[in-house]
């Protein structure tokens, strides 16, 4: 009975093959998570401190990227950036096949504009935790405005967005998943292609499941460690 | 693909994808009502003070937060038919695919709601329900009259943000073969010799864009009616 439900070696060997795609999941990852935290941190400042243009820009862009689901906000980039980059080609005569750019350039830039517009959020609400005397008190003990920043606000900062940031990372590598309409060589790609041989999806998905799962429960317990590191000044001064 | 953007073609695609919404919007709908009823169960499920219950619950969410959306839908898509055939010798060929989306997003969002249900219980104050027994309710009538109604508008943002993100995760339910507004969308694309397909998705990015905006003012406007009362409650 077991055996018409689940091709077991199938399931097996697709293991490994799913498993072939974790490096360019991380990869996506570790590089959008790179670019979105220097934006997004410097969209919250924006948005905090209410500069004129910036403000209006960052309040529509995030309305959109929390307004659209990710697929949707894929095809949209996927079908754009191609149309920019030809203009830009064409004017400056480059000579490059637009069609032929590696998908993981794509990936780059569509997961790090999600992702940096979910962060402005998450920076945003943070950064109102630590209150206003913070940097007052820095400025008046001789502080410049970036050191007060990078020694005094950012470390508060971080300890109250960390659980928000945990969330934002899983939701980005479980939004990897979507890199198949960019024909990205990742985790569910990789073994669909190979269930294609013989129909057998279920194992394939099965396998994927298995892989999302042990990623994400890593990338926990990894924030979990970090965020006990990060909070040892509050029991210190307890 | 075309080499410039044509903006009348969109007055030309969005009604044809109109009728799309309602079957989207259904999805949606269905998703949250049956997932609404889960998360209750799960909720329970997560305070008792069954060790067991709490472990289920608990693992249930871990790995409903854990697993993308498009690997579940596929998974109950596959998975369902294929059980169910094997072990109990139904054959659910015919079964619509819209009926997998619903179970994969009820699934979902139980998830989901089980931890907004769970934070707005434990946010109201036990002293409240000490309070309304003590003057003679029944436990029941206590949760329903005193914490339900309280723990509610709690539970309001949350809920919202879980209705919103179901509505979203929906636009994946093209890729099992289910027409809504993205499958159709792919279908004029299709028919379109793939021309237009830019135009085609900033369409659907506006209407999901309206949509959520309007989900959340919706929401707002529910909390604001409902918090008010509850201030004239506490002044009188």
């Amino acid at each position: 009975m077991d055996s018409s439900f689940l091709n077991m070696e199938f399931l097996i060997d697709t293991f490994f093959v799913a498993l072939s795609g974790v490096p360019v999941a991380l990869l996506v990852t570790v590089v959008a998570m790179a670019i979105a935290l220097p934006v997004g941190f410097f969209l919250a400042l924006t948005r905090i401190n209410e500069i004129p243009v910036l403000n209006w820009f960052t309040k529509i862009y995030v309305s959109f990227v929390r307004g659209t689901p990710i697929i949707i906000q894929i095809f949209v980039l996927y079908s754009v950036i191609p149309l920019i980059l030809s203009g830009i080609f064409e004017k400056y005569h480059i000579d490059y096949p637009v069609y032929d750019i590696n998908p993981l350039w794509y990936a780059f830039i569509i997961f790090s504009f999600n992702t940096a517009a979910i962060l402005v959020e998450v920076f945003r609400s943070a950064l109102k935790t630590v209150s206003q005397g913070q940097l007052e008190a820095a400025y008046s003990v001789g502080l410049t405005s970036s050191q007060a920043y990078r020694r005094i606000i950012i470390p508060q900062m971080l300890v109250t967005a960390l659980p928000n940031l945990c969330t934002a990372t899983i939701n980005l590598i479980k939004a990897t998943s979507l890199g198949y309409a960019i024909s990205l060589q990742e985790i569910t790609l990789k073994a669909k292609v190979a269930a294609n041989v013989g129909y057998n999806y279920l194992e394939a998905y099965i396998d994927i499941f298995i892989v999302y799962m042990i990623l994400c429960m890593t990338v926990e317990y990894l924030f979990k460690l970090f965020e006990k590191r990060l909070s040892r000044y509050k029991y210190t001064t307890a | 693909m075309e080499k410039y953007f044509d903006i009348t073609y969109l007055w030309t695609t969005i009604p044809q994808l109109i009728p799309f919404l309602w079957i989207t919007l259904l999805v949606a709908a269905l998703g949250v009502l049956i997932g609404s009823l889960l998360g209750l169960l799960l909720a329970m499920f997560k305070l008792s003070k069954n060790k067991i219950l709490r472990f289920i619950a608990n693992t249930y969410i871990t790995i409903m937060r854990c697993t993308p959306s498009i690997v579940l839908l596929f998974l109950v898509y596959y998975g369902i038919p294929a059980f169910s055939e094997s072990f109990l010798g139904i054959y659910l060929q015919d079964v619509h695919t819209g009926v997998y989306v619903v179970i994969t997003f009820s699934l979902q969002f139980a998830a989901m709601m089980a931890e907004v249900i769970r934070s707005a219980y434990l946010s109201v104050d036990k002293g409240q329900y000490e309070a309304a027994v003590s003057v003679g309710l029944t436990p029941f009538q206590a949760y329903q009259r005193i914490i339900f109604p309280q723990a509610f508008v709690i539970a309001l943002p949350n809920f919202g943000n879980g209705v919103i993100s179901v509505l979203q995760e929906g636009a994946l339910a093209y890729t099992i073969g289910f027409i809504d507004i993205v499958g159709k969308a792919n279908l004029i694309i299709a028919n379109n010799y793939n021309t237009h397909a830019f135009e085609i998705y900033i369409a659907l990015a506006v209407f999901y864009w309206v949509l959520s905006i309007a989900i959340e003012k919706f929401f707002g406007r529910l909390e604001k009616i409902f918090s008010k009362g509850q201030r004239s409650l506490k002044t009188s």
